[in-house]
């Protein structure tokens, strides 16, 4: 009976995240899609929900998000896919959809909240086999500069990625490159 | 209970974020979707949370000790301190928590944001541009490591209902009351969840969600009081299941069970449910991706593109005024025809004769 009882309580659920990705495809309305789409977002972040987001796939609905010109799209979809890329199931999906470079184009984002979601997901997205592309001389030096940021959380994350995901070596390296280049003062950020 | 600190370390310097603004409440949500507490639309992600808590709207009557206390009852403070740099309200204070554990942190917000406290009403926020590099590191860890768990006991769990699948289950009608009888409680208080696991004690245990700090192995009691305190994050979740529940309770035999059954219907027919990128979409996006692609590489002008924000051009300096900029563009342009021209002419063909006077 215990069993019968967490098993319908699920299945309701799946029902309710249909319900939303049923909505979230059928309205025309900008607002209502924010609405939806934040909440899948948010339900990405209790475990209990990944099969069934998985299962919805609602992977690619995020990664259908980051190439929206609606900026709180691009935002909330991020914000899914760093909730979700923690489960490695998730993970693997994500990566098989080539999620990596729509992601690194989020580093670009003029919303640091957006950015902070793009560099915490690239981290969760490392495995041995997509080592390589994460750890892009491209990407490095943005954490680099990220890492000299005036936020804070900004600074902190990118030390994270750095000192985490990618060996001294690569980080010397990605150093000189970007010497020369330009002097690392004063950093434009995300505006908001 | 930790002494209060001044000017250590990452307890300097406070700004004004964004997020800790409180945002407006949305009030256009269709009924099936209006939670419990109005909500701003907003995406928690773990970067938003934090051990450490700023509280506003404390009145400035010396009440530091009772916040503090008040505090202490969601976890071990570790430290701190009032920030009187930071912008407050008249005849308010804002201070600065540092909880011991994120979950902590979590249940305090939970608990006391919007509450009112000695004639005041608080605003709890987490405030994570506090964290040292160590601090986000842990954090992050934490959370992939509980995420993990969760996976693993699920894949558990679902091996353990295959084996249990023919057992015997009594009728629907007992199951839906038992459930709700489970919900109440759960959200009401959670005391109610000792005696319900008692209740089903004859029942081999529902398998528990994987716990942050607590594996499953502990008291139980316990383990659920923690989940709780995880549904801060997703009220969606709780608000429309109390909703839900609220609604079965009051008109249990008619609508609710043709509401249910007319969506399962609307949805099994169509199958829309499950999202699939329409194809133009995908084109959409992969045009999008060149698009970016092709602007990255004329940008930088390499092969490799750019990620990013840039740093500054270094000549795009602005005196704020025409005739200075114009002078300050000549100047540079004049600088840069001497700097090419240094470098492409050898000295050698300059040389005129000198004429002696």
């Amino acid at each position: 009976m215990m069993k019968r009882s967490g098993l319908s309580e699920g299945s309701e659920r799946f029902e309710y995240l249909q319900t939303l990705v049923t909505e979230f495809q059928d309205t025309d309305s900008e607002e209502a899609k924010e609405q939806v789409l934040a909440n899948l977002a948010n339900f990405a972040y209790d475990p209990k929900n990944m099969e069934y987001l998985r299962e919805l796939q609602v992977t690619d609905l995020f990664l259908d998000m980051l190439t929206e010109e609606n900026v709180n799209f691009v935002e909330f979809g991020m914000g899914g896919l760093c909730n979700l890329s923690m489960d490695p199931e998730c993970r693997d999906i994500i990566l098989q959809s080539s999620g990596i470079s729509l992601i690194t184009n989020c580093l670009s984002s003029q919303r640091e909240e957006t950015v902070l979601s793009a560099i915490t997901t690239l981290m969760n997205l490392t495995t041995p086999s997509s080592h390589s592309q994460i750890t892009d001389p491209a990407i490095l030096q943005c954490m680099l500069r990220f890492s000299l940021s005036e936020s804070p959380r900004l600074r902190n994350l990118a030390a994270v990625f750095l000192q985490d995901c990618c060996t001294k070596e690569q980080v010397a390296e990605a150093q000189q490159q970007m010497q020369g280049q330009q002097t690392a003062v004063g950093i434009p950020l995300p505006k908001d | 209970m930790a002494a209060p600190v001044n000017n250590s370390g990452c307890w300097s310097v406070p700004g004004v974020y964004k997020h800790h603004e409180q945002r407006t409440v949305c009030i256009s949500r269709p009924k099936y979707r209006e939670g419990r507490k109005a909500k701003a639309v907003k995406v928690y992600t773990i970067n938003l949370e934090s051990r450490y808590v700023m509280v506003q709207g404390v009145p400035a009557i010396g009440v530091m000790t009772e916040l503090i206390q008040l505090c202490a009852l969601y976890g071990t403070v570790e430290e701190y301190r009032p920030l009187d740099e930071y912008p407050a309200e008249e005849f308010t204070e804002v201070y600065l928590v540092k909880f011991q554990k994120l979950t902590s942190a979590r249940a305090a917000k939970r608990r006391m944001d919007e509450k009112s406290f000695y004639g005041g009403v608080l605003h709890v926020c987490y405030v994570p541009e506090y964290e040292t590099v160590e601090d986000t590191r842990l954090k992050l860890q934490d959370r992939r490591s509980y995420v993990i768990r969760a996976a693993r006991n699920r894949a558990k769990e679902i091996e353990q209902q295959k084996a249990t699948n023919e057992e015997p289950a009594s009728s629907d009608t007992a199951t839906t009351s038992d459930k709700i009888i489970t919900r109440q409680t759960c959200d009401d208080d959670n005391t109610g969840e000792a005696s319900n696991t008692s209740h089903y004690s004859r029942f081999p245990p529902l398998p528990l969600p994987p716990q942050e700090h607590f594996y499953r192995h502990k008291s139980q009691h316990r383990i659920i009081e923690t989940e709780d305190k995880m549904g801060t994050l997703h009220n969606a979740i709780t608000n429309r299941e109390q909703e839900r529940v609220q609604s079965s309770t009051s008109n249990l035999p008619s609508s609710n069970g043709e509401k249910g059954s007319e969506l399962r219907l609307a949805l099994n027919q169509a199958s829309v449910g499950r999202f699939v990128p329409r194809n133009t979409h995908l084109e959409n996006r992969k045009r999008k991706m060149e698009e970016v692609a092709e602007q990255l590489e004329t940008k930088s002008g390499q092969n490799e593109p750019l990620i990013g924000p840039k740093l500054p051009d270094p000549s795009k300096l602005d005196m704020e005024d025409e005739s200075l900029n114009t002078t300050l563009n000549q100047i540079r342009n004049t600088m840069k025809q001497v700097a090419s021209a240094t470098d492409v002419k050898p000295v050698g063909t300059k040389l005129k004769p000198r004429r002696r006077i």
